[in-house]
């Protein structure tokens, strides 16, 4: 197994590692907003750049998908890497000025606040790493959301910045956002979810028992259609919430036992 | 347009032995020679802009009349490269007399040059170039200044062959590599010699072809591909389209070996769609080599099968960095991806993938056909052969030029180029397209090479060379080439994304007078960053129009910042415009035109500008007809 060393801590890695993931063996942290188990190798955000030392020529590497082949040298703390996680940083705060998980990682690196001013009026408080759009492709297969525009003025957003009829409103999208811009809204009066800011809203099923929002329709159909299990049968299986449920469970159990005793 | 007068009905298709092909190359050179007089018209970019097409179709037409017995091989040919003078027509007498070129044709011209010339074997005097320096008139391009220390290989046949006919490249040797190398080499050989030739790429990068070859067939894959990267975006330069539109079969040619060096079975050639000739050139040329049996499955009766598809690109300028170009050939959006894996083990669908820029595949053949020792016994240490560059901005031969590596950018402009147009002063060269540096007057003895310009803050890039003069003011050069990379970023990254759009709003504000005391250090921060950071090579080279106008130029930037003055002239509100008294003759058209009413003066008397009242719009400017208004 090829050896990282990371500022000093060497660990052992397996082949094709990366360098983030032997920082994280070797307890060191790197800054890192795009990176995400689901979905590999995006190295969009670059916040997780470190200093690679090839036997005296250094050169900067995004840790996320840099592959560990052989042995290697790393420094998270040199000067210039800091320098440039910093840089990035700032411009990103520069973009998505009102994420508060932004500005509490910017703190963590020991940024607080960007020299520079907003430069664009396309998507603000977006960081663009397009996570969303990948989960949202790859693992949910909805394809609801993509890139709309290019360089600067790109943005996150729905065909034709509408509500998109691909969208199940599984919220996927913004359990992966690293900055929170995307969420879930739930409207109470008509009992539908919505993922804000694209717009999509669909119904929320309802626990018969004690009325509790449980996941939307659409999300329902295609566990079905995965699944392949009947609709009728897992209608009624998905009447009521999970916690309804195993009370209901734990009521018909506690009922077989009674029984038992007389 | 369809050629005359000669006969195109020898094809004999595949040719699976040199031999072979020699029995073919002589047939049809025998069918012109040797009193076949030849009348070369130029259909590159900058001639037909001028009319070369219309020109050519006055020849076909004055061909036509003549009786039977008189042949004249008429062809519209590639870019002769002396774009400034266009249309060019060459004739080509059939006899001692030689090639007569000339100059600035015109359709009344044709009948003349025809009797004159064609006919008669005279020359028509006022069509002929004039040396500048000697004030002598001269016959040949050889004694044109412009061309006697060019040295051609990419272009060898640009400007002589009919690039819609297969015959008249097979006549001037094409395809005599391909079939040395498929019959008398073995693909270790041709890597052998490539790598001895010691090309470097020629879209910018410059890493040695010969080892990203061999990289290439040492990778696993079940399928390997090469492609050609003729997606040539850069502001200004045209070599690739050239060469794509003048000879297509060397493009072809070149990538076939390379396709049998590296066990590659298929090929593309991704073009930008906005090159529609270059598309249906390349189009034809690969139908023809498909009948004669250079491409296409069994190639020359050997186990060699390959065959190349032409892809269109969109114009996106990202698409020609090579990543970007393989997502877009697999359908997906022309973004980059890292290269810690790089595309020669899994590049297109994955799959090994060799990709190499039109001009690097148009020298394989003379490689192949001459030796990897005779190609790197030209150039400098670390530039082997030649480069092809585009010479425009203010120079006055402006056009496409091919030189020998090594040679210095002074004589590529002056010697070559003829110096700066209207004998202005010397500013700054830009090379390497929008994102390659400016480089001053006290490093134009720098020789052409890679590793040179890259030192010097620029880059060889892909070969634009534009010639900045004295009235060029450098910050706002700089935002120019910026503005181009903020529309061109695709906006995958964090740092070219937002880096580019907050150094192009610093120099707004600078050229705007508006410059603040850290613009220069926060612009150099910046561009460090992007160039640090960046995901792919246009992000880390966007700041290169920056940062090296910030190192020669660091004076002409403090001047817009600490003293709101643009010593160009160029940066509207930061200069003046005032009348000269003693020119101004009264005529008053200054005072009609300014929009603002600036202008006061009675007529007959010298006007003056109300410095209070003038928006500095430059109307009054461009209307005098004498000259009486100054910046100052």
């Amino acid at each position: 197994m090829p050896k990282v060393s990371i500022d000093g801590i060497e660990v052992e890695v397996r082949k094709e590692s990366t360098i983030l993931e032997a920082a994280r063996k070797a307890g060191i942290w790197i800054p890192a907003l795009c990176n995400n188990p689901v979905i590999p190798n995006l190295a969009t955000c670059r916040l997780c750049l470190v200093e690679l030392d090839r036997g005296g020529r250094k050169q900067l590497v995004t840790s996320c998908n840099y592959p560990v082949r052989g042995d290697t040298v790393v420094s998270v703390s040199s000067e210039r890497a800091r320098r440039a996680r910093r840089g990035v940083m700032e411009l990103l705060l520069a973009r998505a000025p009102e994420s508060e998980e932004l500005k509490e990682l910017a703190s963590r690196m020991g940024v607080d606040g960007t020299p520079y001013p907003t430069v664009t009026e396309a998507q603000r408080n977006c960081i663009l790493c397009g996570l969303c759009i990948r989960v949202c492709e790859e693992v949910i297969g909805c394809s609801a959301i993509g890139f709309a525009g290019r360089g600067v003025d790109r943005s996150v957003t729905t065909p034709f910045r509408l509500a998109s009829e691909d969208c199940i409103a599984c919220g996927a999208c913004a359990v992966v956002c690293p900055v929170g811009t995307i969420q879930i809204r739930i409207h109470e009066d008509t009992g539908e979810a919505e993922i804000s800011p694209f717009k999509s809203r669909a119904k929320l099923l309802v626990c018969e028992e004690c009325g509790k929002r449980m996941v939307t329709e659409p999300v329902a159909f295609q566990v079905n259609d995965r699944v392949k299990i009947d609709w009728e049968k897992f209608r009624k299986l998905a009447r009521l919430c999970p916690e309804c449920r195993r009370k209901k469970a734990a009521e018909s159990v506690a009922m077989v036992a009674l029984k038992k005793e007389d | 347009m369809k050629r005359t007068n000669i006969d195109e009905s020898i094809l004999s298709p595949h040719i699976s032995s040199p031999a072979e092909l020699e029995v073919l190359s002589e047939k049809i050179r025998k069918l012109k020679a040797p009193s076949t007089k030849t009348v070369r018209v130029c259909g590159g970019p900058g001639c037909t802009a001028k009319g070369s097409l219309e020109i050519y179709a006055l020849f076909i037409k004055a061909a036509e009349k003549l009786p039977e017995d008189i042949k004249i091989d008429n062809k519209c040919v590639g870019c002769h490269g002396l774009c400034e003078r266009g249309p060019i027509v060459i004739i080509g007498s059939g006899d001692a007399n030689g090639e007569i070129f000339y100059q600035q044709v015109e359709e009344p011209d044709v009948a003349e040059i025809f009797r004159e010339t064609v006919l008669g074997g005279r020359i028509v005097e006022r069509l002929l170039y004039e040396d500048s320096t000697t004030g002598k008139k001269v016959k040949s391009s050889e004694e044109i200044p412009f061309y006697k220390t060019q040295e051609r290989i990419a272009l060898t046949q640009n400007g002589i062959i009919d690039p819609t006919s297969i015959n008249d490249y097979i006549a001037v040797g094409g395809y005599s590599a391909l079939v040395k190398a498929l019959t008398t080499m073995n693909p270790e050989d041709i890597i052998d010699e490539v790598i001895k030739s010691e090309l470097r790429g020629r879209g910018g990068g410059g890493f040695p072809t010969g080892r990203k070859w061999r990289s290439c067939r040492d990778a696993e894959g079940d399928q390997k591909y090469v492609i050609c990267n003729g997606d040539e975006g850069d502001p200004g330069a045209f070599m690739d389209r050239a060469v794509m539109e003048g000879n297509p079969h060397s493009i072809i040619e070149g990538m076939v070996i390379g396709a049998y060096a590296i066990g590659a079975s298929q090929g593309f050639i991704y073009v930008r769609n906005e090159y529609p000739l270059s598309v249906e050139r390349l189009g034809a040329a690969i139908e023809q080599a498909r009948e004669t049996g250079f491409l296409g499955r069994n190639i020359m009766e050997s186990s060699f099968s390959f065959d190349i598809r032409i892809n269109r690109g969109g114009g996106a300028f990202v698409c020609g960095e090579s990543t970007a170009l393989m997502a877009s050939l697999e359908g997906r959006v022309g973004e980059p991806r890292a290269k810690y894996v790089h595309t020669v083990e899994h590049g297109l669908h994955d799959q090994p993938t060799n990709l190499n820029n039109v001009e690097t595949w148009a020298n394989i053949p003379s490689i192949i056909n001459k030796g990897g020792e005779w190609f790197s016994s030209i150039g400098t240490e670390g530039s082997k052969g030649t480069k092809v560059f585009c010479l425009v901005g203010k120079i006055k031969n402006t056009g496409l030029v091919e030189i020998p590596m090594g040679m210095t950018l002074r004589q590529i402009i002056y010697d070559i180029g003829g110096g700066v147009k209207n004998d202005k002063a010397f500013k700054a060269v830009q090379t390497g397209g929008p994102s390659g540096g400016c480089i001053p007057e006290q490093f134009l003895d720098t020789p052409v090479g890679f590793d040179e310009l890259t030192r010097l803050g620029s880059m060889m890039g892909s070969g634009g060379m534009i010639v900045m003069d004295e009235d060029t003011c450098m910050v706002n050069i700089a935002k120019y080439f910026l503005n181009f990379l903020k529309g061109e970023s695709c906006g995958k990254c964090t740092p070219c994304r937002e880096g580019i759009p907050q150094m192009l709003h610093i120099l707004e504000r600078i050229t705007k007078g508006e410059g603040e005391d850290d613009d220069l250090e926060k612009l150099e921060v910046l561009g460090t960053l992007l160039s640090e950071a960046s995901l792919c090579a246009l992000g880390k080279t966007a700041a290169n129009p920056v940062l090296s106008t910030i190192k020669y130029f660091r004076k002409e930037y403090e001047e817009h910042i600490y003293h709101q003055r643009c010593p160009a002239k160029e940066c509207r509100g930061l200069f003046f415009y005032e009348i000269l008294p003693e020119a101004c003759k009264g005529c008053g058209i200054c005072l009609k035109n300014c929009p603002v009413d600036a202008i006061s003066g009675e007529k007959k008397e010298p006007h003056l500008i109300d410095q209070e009242i003038c928006t500095k719009c430059g109307i009054c400017f461009e209307k005098c007809p004498f000259g009486a208004i100054e910046k100052v």
